[in-house]
């Protein structure tokens, strides 16, 4: 009896330190990689930025566009010409691309659709100093 | 004795549970348990990664030919104002000491002398016109180029005072007077604004060569990006004798020259 709890004293000691040196090594193989970067997942740089542009439809309600259409056109030109981020993803998910060219792509097809608004509450944008309006698109 | 194996034999498991966990999130990318979600950034550019380049093979350039200035005027909206006071370019032909005034001159060739070389906006790295604008209405992109925002540019001209190539131009006149044959495909410029080539950022985001670069008959210019060693252009700049435009002045150009 005495010789067989001694055994398995030993047996259980010899275990443990078994379970110890497993476990400490998969602890720190885990640490290594937890902290690895994919490589499955480097960031693409957007040089053709072929992105789905879903114009069949506006950006936003008539109300708001109407209310903060300069403010969206603002942000468009400086995040497109200076950042390079030419793409708007509206409320709903849909992508555009910050462009004239995407609201004139539906609107131009009324020739007075700015300047209408713009003579009669007599703001003079500077846009068509340099883009083609609505007036002047074949 | 039987209850304290059972709790030991608990104690481990749990520990071997998470241990197990970690090192499947750690090795298996899908598992992470604090991952970043890359895609989320795919539509915005990574500075510095891409440097635009171009390299001009002058030795297959063609006299008298200017389909490279034609194509790239057009597509463009350049005004063309007939009058070499009011010229508005962003690629144009020079004679050799105009274009490298400050390289070896002393005994060129008479056929080289006599040859004429493309010069277009260099897209230096170190660009002195950036530096010099007030307004930031030019500045270096995230991809090497040194593009122009017309809408902040107020006229002062002081870029093209610190610009050593000649690479800018004033609009003195409406520009849109002198538009022989416009597209609609870019915008114009106004009076008053500075303007110069933009290394066709509006054809690169559509996967597009340059227009200058499409339009050479003799395949003479090689567009690239000069930060991928494996690019054309890079090939080409290590199999070649290339040099720049007043290399001298530390403005690191991006065009290159093949003589």
């Amino acid at each position: 009896m005495q010789w067989q709890v001694l055994r398995m004293e030993v047996m259980m000691k010899s275990r443990k330190l078994l379970w110890i040196v497993a476990g400490t090594a998969i602890i720190l193989f885990a640490l290594l990689n937890v902290f690895r970067k994919g490589e499955a997942e480097t960031p693409r740089a957007a040089v053709a930025g072929s992105v789905a542009i879903d114009s069949a439809k506006c950006i936003a309600s008539a109300a708001f566009m109407r209310a903060n259409h300069m403010q969206v056109l603002y942000e468009w030109r400086n995040s497109s010409v200076r950042t390079g981020n030419r793409v708007h993803i509206a409320s709903n998910g849909s992508k555009f691309e910050k462009s004239l060219n995407t609201c004139l792509g539906c609107h131009s097809n009324n020739r007075l659709f700015c300047f209408n608004c713009h003579s009669y509450a007599n703001v003079k944008p500077k846009c068509w100093n340099c883009h083609l309006s609505p007036m002047e698109t074949p | 004795m039987m209850n304290e194996e059972r709790r030991e034999f608990i104690k481990k498991t749990a520990l071997g549970v998470l241990v197990g966990l970690g090192t499947v999130s750690g090795i298996v990318p899908a598992f992470s348990l604090e991952k970043t979600v890359l895609p989320l950034w795919d539509e915005k550019p990574v500075p510095g990664k891409i440097r635009w380049g171009m390299l001009i093979d002058t030795r297959k350039c063609k006299e008298g030919c200017q389909q490279c200035a034609a194509a790239c005027h057009h597509a463009h909206n350049v005004p063309d104002f007939r009058n070499k006071k009011d010229e508005i370019k962003w690629i144009w032909q020079n004679p050799y000491q105009k274009v490298f005034p400050t390289a070896s001159q002393q005994f060129v060739s008479k056929e080289i002398q006599d040859r004429s070389f493309l010069a277009l906006c260099n897209h230096c790295v170190d660009s002195p016109c950036t530096k010099a604008c007030p307004t930031e209405a030019t500045f270096k992109r995230w991809d090497g180029i040194v593009a122009m925002d017309y809408h902040r540019c107020i006229g002062c001209r002081f870029c093209m005072a610190a610009c050593p190539y000649g690479s800018r131009s004033f609009n003195w006149q409406d520009p849109r007077t002198a538009i022989h044959d416009p597209v609609t495909t870019y915008p114009t410029r106004e009076q008053g604004v500075v303007e110069k080539c933009n290394f066709c950022s509006d054809r690169l985001v559509k996967g597009q060569q340059p227009a200058c670069t499409e339009a050479c008959p003799e395949q003479a210019l090689t567009f690239g990006d000069l930060n991928d060693p494996r690019s054309d252009i890079r090939q080409l700049l290590e199999t070649n004798e290339t040099m720049q435009r007043k290399p001298e002045l530390g403005t690191k150009p991006s065009v290159f020259y093949i003589i």
